[in-house]
This record gives structure tokens, sequence and C-alpha cells, in this order.
């Protein structure tokens, strides 16, 4: 039976069941053998199996690199960075090396890789701690780039990525850490490949992923109070992107809306755009609508994230604005809403 | 040597090893000149379509740490890494045909000069941004300790990738987690074209550098292969006990840093001049040591006469390999 479990919780037991099931998975990173364990990620699983999880020194090039290493040479490795951030010390490692291996050695060199990157907003840390850098990973061939929107989805994409043979770059948005859903407590497996639609709906496509997510559900409640049907597509892959599952979705709504949580220039919500202009204009009743947030640094003052971050309310407005209908007041957001992590259960609502 | 206080380095005595030794020293060396040599008139005439940085004057090296490596250790290299992948016994022929974008070539005409993988001699790979190797041998070495494998990994690298710092994160990292893997610093002395010393302070000193990283450190005659390969052979008894170790063999470039052809016209060489080179040349100077028996001077000549012909005859096969087909390009981007 699922049980009800939080996002890093979902994340502990698919790393967890992965050990169990295969003796050249470990986990490396900085901080994983703590009793909090990367924020949770990890409890514990130092103790099961101590050979297999490995703390390392304040290194992030030499210990993705290391991860490489392993990977070309019979090993699974699950590498974590506490912030993408540090991802970035080792961005030779991520981009350069590990996604052009395979290729640049003509095939039959797998790296079997899975990088797990927090990334994203979380209160009060600004522009060295919460970036998100979608675009960034989004954009290099050789990488296949997830993100989970979910705990359930955690879990199953987690145990894709290990077994998958490739390397996998897993964004955990930190801003769903505490959300919670009913997970089933055997393994399981996510396609890493494809888009899923979480909500249906016959007026407007929202496609988003990620933290975005959770924002959709939201105001596509409070949009079916007035008749209007929000179909939302959570991306779930940000390399490839499932072009497929988006057009569908278009060619029976009509309009489409992409809401990112990152900065509108390079975003995936552009890319999204631009290839439904190219592929399903004639099914588009509207032009396409982007949400996200300014070409700026990530600020820390609440007052300026206030300002950056877009939230529900957006999209309810631009919504409205897409089909015709007319405005309404816009929802005044509570403090705890705009700026503490949602604490929101995905199976509570469905 | 004045180029850097670079220390006087103590060398191994030559009858430190046997003949059948000193012969496959010679051996190994000769195939990666021999073949680097044939291959230059094909980079002068655009079949070589890449950069090339050639390994000619640094074979002592790469022939002397690979032939101290059992065939179950692994090596991986960088940009300069012809003789690394000949040493450890990469097919000359796939090596040529990856050179010259043949789909017969070692990575199907993806990678070309700077790529070398032949995973059935546990040749891993070599990736040209300075540097990047290193982690990456650090972790198949790690792999190598998980898996319980008495399995050693060596990685060359050169001075000027030692100037990077994922490279002193991945020694300390070694060093922390005892793990078998033998750094091949290959100092060249040059960076490109920059001297040792206008990248470092005068009192630079690597030795103290990396045993203050808890590694081992030795060094040895680049130019030499009987030193590099004592010096090597007897480091490897410690790493695979899991103490890892520096090697840094200080040795000459012949050629330009990254195409075929002499420059020192250029001006930057301070202390190989040509016929400095030449007077220290490993290739030419183990020669004259196995050429001392006269009886043996028949048994060079047959030698020489076969790896020229190997090599003749893994550049024509290769020339005459179809290119990749175009549908390749979309192909083995995952795995």
């Amino acid at each position: 039976m699922p049980r009800s479990l939080s996002f890093t919780e979902a994340i502990r037991e698919s790393t967890l069941q992965c050990m169990e099931a295969d003796a050249r998975v470990f986990v490396i990173g900085l901080g994983c053998s703590y009793p909090n364990g990367a924020d949770g990620t990890t409890q514990g699983l130092g103790t099961l199996f101590p050979e297999r999880v490995i703390d390392t020194p304040v290194s992030e090039a030499a210990l993705t690199g290391a991860g490489v290493g392993a990977a070309i040479s019979g090993m699974r490795p699950i590498v974590v960075h506490g912030r993408v951030e540090f991802a970035l010390l080792a961005i030779d490692q991520i981009v350069t090396q590990a996604a052009n291996w395979n290729y640049m050695f003509g095939g039959g060199n797998p790296v079997p890789i899975t990088i797990r990157i927090a990334v994203g907003r979380q209160w009060g840390n600004g522009p060295q701690h919460t970036q998100a850098l979608y675009g960034l990973f989004g954009s290099v061939p050789g990488l296949k780039v997830v993100i989970a929107s979910s705990p359930r989805v955690a879990k199953g994409l987690l145990a894709s990525a290990v077994t998958d043979g490739n390397p996998v770059v897993f964004l955990e948005p930190r801003w769903l850490y505490a959300t919670r859903e009913d997970v089933p407590p055997e393994p399981y497996r996510q396609d890493l490949s494809r888009a899923v639609v979480v909500r249906e709906g016959s007026d407007v496509t929202l496609v988003t992923y990620g933290d975005g997510v959770v924002e959709g559900h939201r105001a596509a409640r409070r949009l079916q109070e007035r008749g209007i049907g929000v179909e939302i597509v959570d991306l779930v892959s940000l390399h490839p992107v499932d072009h497929g599952t988006i057009a569908a979705s278009v060619r029976k709504t009509g309009r489409l809306l992409t809401f990112d949580t990152t900065h509108g220039s390079f975003c995936i919500g552009s890319e999204i755009i631009a290839k439904v202009a190219q592929h399903a204009f004639d099914a588009l009743r509207a032009a396409p609508v982007s949400i996200s947030c300014p070409d700026v640094p990530v600020p820390t003052s609440t007052a300026l994230t206030e300002a950056f971050y877009p939230t529900r309310v957006d999209i309810v407005e631009r919504v409205l604005a897409l089909v015709g209908a007319p405005p309404i007041a816009r929802e005044a957001l509570s403090f705890e809403e705009l700026h503490l992590a949602p604490k929101y259960d995905f199976s509570a609502h469905g | 040597m004045s180029v850097s206080r670079l220390a006087p380095i103590e060398r191994s005595a030559r009858a430190a090893l046997p003949r059948a030794d000193l012969l496959r020293g010679y051996q190994t060396m000769l195939l990666i000149r021999e073949m680097e040599q044939q291959l230059v008139a094909y980079y002068l005439q655009h079949k070589v379509f890449s950069f090339v940085h050639f390994s000619i004057g640094q074979e002592a090296v790469a022939a002397g740490v690979c032939n101290a490596l059992q065939p179950r250790d692994a090596a991986m290299g960088n940009h300069r890494s012809h003789g690394h992948y000949l040493a450890k016994g990469g097919d000359p022929f796939r090596m040529v045909a990856e050179m010259l974008g043949r789909r017969s070539g070692c990575c199907g005409g993806k990678g070309g000069s700077m790529h070398m993988v032949d995973r059935s001699v546990n040749f891993l790979g070599s990736t040209p941004i300075l540097g990047s190797i290193v982690p990456i041998a650090t972790g198949a070495a790690l792999a190598a300790k998980l898996r319980k494998l008495d399995a050693v990994t060596a990685v060359f690298f050169g001075d000027g990738a030692s100037e990077e710092g994922v490279v002193y994160e991945s020694v300390n990292f070694a060093a922390k987690f005892a793990l078998p893997v033998l750094y091949v610093l290959e100092n060249n002395l040059y960076a490109v074209k920059t001297k040792l010393l206008d990248r470092r302070s005068p009192d630079h000193d690597p030795e103290r550098v990396f045993t203050g990283l808890g590694a081992r450190y030795v060094r040895a005659d680049g130019n030499d292969y009987v030193d590099v390969h004592t010096k090597t052979a007897a480091a490897l008894v410690d790493v695979r006990r899991g103490a890892p170790t520096v090697v840094e063999c200080v040795t000459f470039r012949h050629m330009a840093h990254s195409a075929p052809l002499l420059d020192d016209a250029a001006g930057y060489r301070d202390v190989d001049p040509p016929d400095e080179r030449l007077r220290q040349d490993a290739v030419r100077n183990l020669r004259a040591v196995l050429a001392r028996d006269p009886e043996s001077e028949r048994e060079i000549a047959a030698l020489e006469a076969a790896i020229a012909e190997q090599c003749r005859d893994a550049i024509e096969r290769a020339s005459r390999e179809p290119y990749p087909d175009p549908a390749s390009l979309l192909r083995d981007v995952h795995a």
C-alpha cells in the first residue's frame, strides 16, 4: 500500500532500493554521510552500506570526475551536488566529459552516472544558492536531464536514472522537498523521456515542470471554478523534450501557456513555444504565453523575491486573458505562500 | 638544467634492466616515433584534418610507464596520447584510421587525434581539456578499489595540466582514499610556448606539493627509458597497495605544440635546442646501448624494418578505409 512520503524521503527510498538491488550503485558527495544526509536524502545509508556512501573532500570537480571514472569502470555512481552552484565547479566533467564520452569514443563507452543537483528557490538564499539554470543543462546533447515534480515522480525517475546506462542529470527543486505524496513502497521506474499530462482540461495547455507543477495545480483549480479547463503537461524531461505530448495537448486545447520559475531568456518555455510554433502552429488559436522570472540575478530580500517569482496568481491572470474571459480581482497571497516552501500534499488534492 | 630549479635527477643504472626488457623498450618507443614520423606527410597534406600533438622526443615516458603496467591495469591520457595508446597496446591501424577520420577508427571518426581509446587493452580514453582526465582516472582507481580488483590506473598529463586545480583535488582525493593510481606528470617544459618559469615561482616545488598532499613523489629522467621504467616499476609495488604516486618525468618535446613541425625559430626554447634534444634522445640512446654488442646490429635492424613496415601497413590500410556513414552522425549520443 502506498504511504505518504516527502520528496526527500522518496529520494532516499529510491536510492536505498537501487543500492540493495545492485552492488555497483554507490553515493558520492559532500555531506552524504551526515546524520541528516544531504537534506535527509541519504540518511542512514552510510550505516547500511559503509563502503558505498562516500563523503568526500570539498572538491566538486574531482568527486564528479571520480564518478565519471568509476562509471566507465563498472560502477553506477550517484553523485550528489547540494546546490547547482557547486555543480558548476564540475561543469567540465558534466558537460565536456560525461555528456560527450560515449559519442566521442564512437559508442560502446557508456557512462552510467546519475548526477543529482538541487536547484531553485529556497527562503532568502539569493544569487549564489538558488539559481535554476534549467536551460543550461537542457542544451547539452549527451545528457539526459530530468526534473521531478512530486515525491512519486522523484522515486521513479531516480530509479530509472540509476539503471539507465547514460549520464542523467537529476534536478531536484528544493522548493518541493517538504511536499508529500502517497508513494508505492516497492521499486518502480518512470520513463526518463516522456512528459506526463497530470491534469486534463480542454481550454488551455499549461506546460511546466518541477516546482511549477504545484503552482499549476493550484491555478487550475481556481480556474475550474470559473469553468475554464487547464490541461497541465509536466515535462519531466528537459532533454530530450517530449514535443509529441505537448503538441497533442495543444491540438486539443488550441492554447499554450508555459510556466518557468527561472529567467525568461533561453528558458525551457522558450524552447517549447518555438517547437510548437514550428510544428503545431495551425493548432494555435492565440499567441502562446510565457510566464517566467525577469532577466536579473536571483535576489534575496523577500520584497524582491516576491517580485521575482511568478505564482499561481500570474497563471490565473494570463489564462483568463488567453481565453478572453474577464479579469478577476488579483488574489493576495500570504507571506507563507509566497516565501515558504510548500507542504503541499499531492495525494490530498488528487 | 636551469629551467626552473628542476632538482637534479638521480638516474637508474642501465644495467638494472635485462637485455630483453631494453629491447622491448626500444621496440615500443620506436613504434611511437616511426608512426608519428610517417604521419607527418599526411598532416602536411591535410589528410589528418585536425590538431596533432606529436610526442616525438617523449617516447620514453609512455613506453617506460606502460611497459611496467600489467595488461589488467588501465591507462588514460590527454591531447598528446598517440604514444600512451600505442605503448599500452592500442591497435595502430585503428589509431591511424581515427586520425584520418575513417569509419574503422578507434572512435568511428568522432574523436580524432585527441581522443584515443582501446578498451580491449584497458586504454580507457584520452581527453584534451587540460587536467580533465586526472579525476576520471582517479575514479577508475576508486572503482577498482570498490570492486576489489588488483588493477592500477595510470594517467598521463602534462606540466601545463599540472597547473589546473582539479589535479590537486584529485591527488588529495586519491591520498585520502588510498587509491591505486599512478599520476604521470609528463613535464616537457612548455605549455604551448610558455616556459615553466613564466608560469610559476622559481621556488615552485612539485615534490613538496604532492608529498604535502599525502601522495608519493618520484622524479625521473623522461628522456631515459631505463630511468622511467625502473622507477615506475618500483613505484607500482606501493601504488597497488593503495599509495597513490606522482612520477614526474622531465622530457623534451621535439616538435611544436600541436603540429608536426620543428619550431625552434619561434625562439621560446631555452634549454632544449636541437643539438641538446638529439644528445638526450631516448630512442637514439637506447639504440646505442643495445648496439654495443656488435652481434646485435642485425637484430636491431630487423626490428626497425619490421616496425617501419608495421606503420606503413597500418597507414596504407587506414587510408583505404571508407569514411563514416553520414547517418552515424546521429548515433551513439546515448549508450
